[in-house]
């Protein structure tokens, strides 16, 4: 195999993203080299790589998000109103003012030319602050939600709540119920649920009623997660239990499976 | 089958995406909503199976449709659309995944405002309609042995890494590399196949 056969065997990875550190830095010298062969082949590699999103379970967004995003649309279609200017002819006595108007047009031009390229990169640095401020805005939620957590675990006010798994091999995970700041539950090295399934939890009432539907989530790669309810749909006075169990991807309106974990609210 | 809705197009011919793209530019608002209808929902089904919470998966796929009407003049008409869009709406869903999770890593050059994309699509995709082609997709990938599927599966609605799928999977690095290799190379040589 030659070299450049080694670099050919990278570009799929390189497309799905998926190559450490050392092997994205030679494939990216090598295209950078100018191969055409392999940079065709990235190109198609990059096509195939995007058909892997019909994996993804057919799912529908709300009627909601698609209201949203017609109204910012139009608001911003409607945008500013431009007035135009409608011009007369030139009378014949005001020849030196045409030649002055000449003469200002080719300022205008290049003067057009210049402001172009200035909006141009106005528009480009306005685009890169908000991309910029999108990431911090984003930083923040996530700091705030990891905040939120933290007063949960430690607020004295908190209930802790175990909950052991029915099947024994799986490891046990904790719950923290505040009166006021809310529900919080994690775990360590948590198996992924099945193909197109998450974990969701669910808040069994006190006096015999359906278990009320709560949070789905996810455990990561190590199999940790943390799941977070801000206002629960019931007191903890009045839910006897919480349970978990593998719900379709997107969560259930009431189980389908057998609660694989449940923990008594003392 | 909502895929349905997409047709076949050679890539001489301008596709009704194109078009539809092209009208943006001029801010009409019932294009974007029909560019809406006919995604909107293989957007955000792949943004939700990346983030798997409804709510957060929302938040992306208006910011990736905002993005188209803001900044249309952006997106060569000559390219092929649909793997465009589902690459932006990709990089979204896991720079989102990846803020959160604080794994500050590897798809750093990969993730730019708008992605990089075939500047056509190969002769095959012509064969088959995008619902069928989806079923095709699904089939021959759903035919690998279940960890090679699952390692493809980490690669592209988590963005993991070789090395972080081994670790996962707890798998020698060469097997996962070979895996990932092998079932994309089963997938393309599968679409060709059908054409």
């Amino acid at each position: 195999m030659n070299s450049h056969d080694q670099f050919r065997e990278l570009i799929e990875a390189y497309a799905l993203g998926s190559l450490d550190s050392a092997d994205r830095a030679l494939i990216e010298a090598h295209l950078a080299s100018g191969c055409a062969e392999c940079a065709k082949a990235l190109e198609e590699a990059r096509w195939l790589v995007s058909q892997l999103a019909y994996l993804a379970p057919n799912a529908k967004p709300s009627d909601m998000l698609k209201g949203r995003l017609l109204q910012t649309v139009r608001a911003e279609a409607a945008g500013p109103v431009r007035q135009e200017t409608v011009r007369g002819g030139i009378p014949w006595w005001l020849w030196l003012g045409v030649a002055a108007l000449l003469l200002f047009s080719v300022y205008s031009a290049w003067n057009e030319q210049h402001l172009r390229s200035t909006v141009a990169n106005l528009q480009q640095q306005a685009e890169a602050q908000r991309i910029e401020r999108q990431k911090l805005e984003e930083q923040l939620r996530v700091a705030k939600l990891q905040a939120h957590e933290a007063m949960i675990w430690m607020d004295p006010k908190s209930v802790k709540i175990m909950l052991p798994p029915k099947d024994p091999k799986m490891p046990q995970l904790e719950a923290m119920w505040h009166p006021e700041l809310g529900l919080c539950v994690r775990g360590w090295k948590v198996p992924s649920p099945g193909d197109n399934r998450v974990l969701q939890l669910w808040l069994i009432p006190k006096a015999g009623g359906k278990p009320m539907p709560s949070v789905t989530f996810w455990p990561d790669a190590s199999g940790t997660f943390s799941a977070m309810v801000e206002n629960p749909p019931d007191a903890m006075s009045a839910t006897q239990a919480l349970a978990i169990t593998e719900e379709p991807i997107g969560g259930s309106s009431q189980p389908t499976s057998a609660p694989m974990w449940v923990g008594g609210v003392s | 089958m909502f895929l349905a809705v997409f047709s076949t197009k050679g890539n001489d011919e301008v596709s009704p995406d194109a078009t539809l793209m092209q009208q943006l530019l001029r801010k009409d608002v019932s294009a974007f909503e029909e560019l809406y209808e006919r995604h909107s929902r293989i957007v955000y089904s792949l943004v939700l199976r990346i983030l798997r919470q409804g709510s957060t998966a929302e938040e992306v796929v208006q910011d990736v449709f905002l993005q188209l009407w803001r900044n249309s003049s952006r997106y060569d008409t000559s390219r092929p659309f649909v793997p465009w869009l589902l690459t932006l709406a990709r990089n979204r869903a896991l720079d989102h995944l990846r803020l959160k999770s604080e794994r500050q890593r590897r798809r750093e050059d990969q993730t730019e405002e708008f992605p990089q994309i075939a500047s056509a699509a190969p002769e095959y995709e012509k064969a088959l309609d995008e619902g069928r082609r989806a079923e095709r997709v699904r089939a021959l990938i759903g035919s690998l042995p279940a960890a090679q599927k699952k390692a493809i599966e980490l690669a592209y609605f988590e963005g993991l890494s070789h090395s972080e799928i081994a670790a996962a999977l707890n798998e020698p690095l060469g097997t996962v590399k070979s895996w990932i290799r092998h079932g994309l190379m089963r997938l393309k040589e599968g679409l060709q196949a059908t054409s």
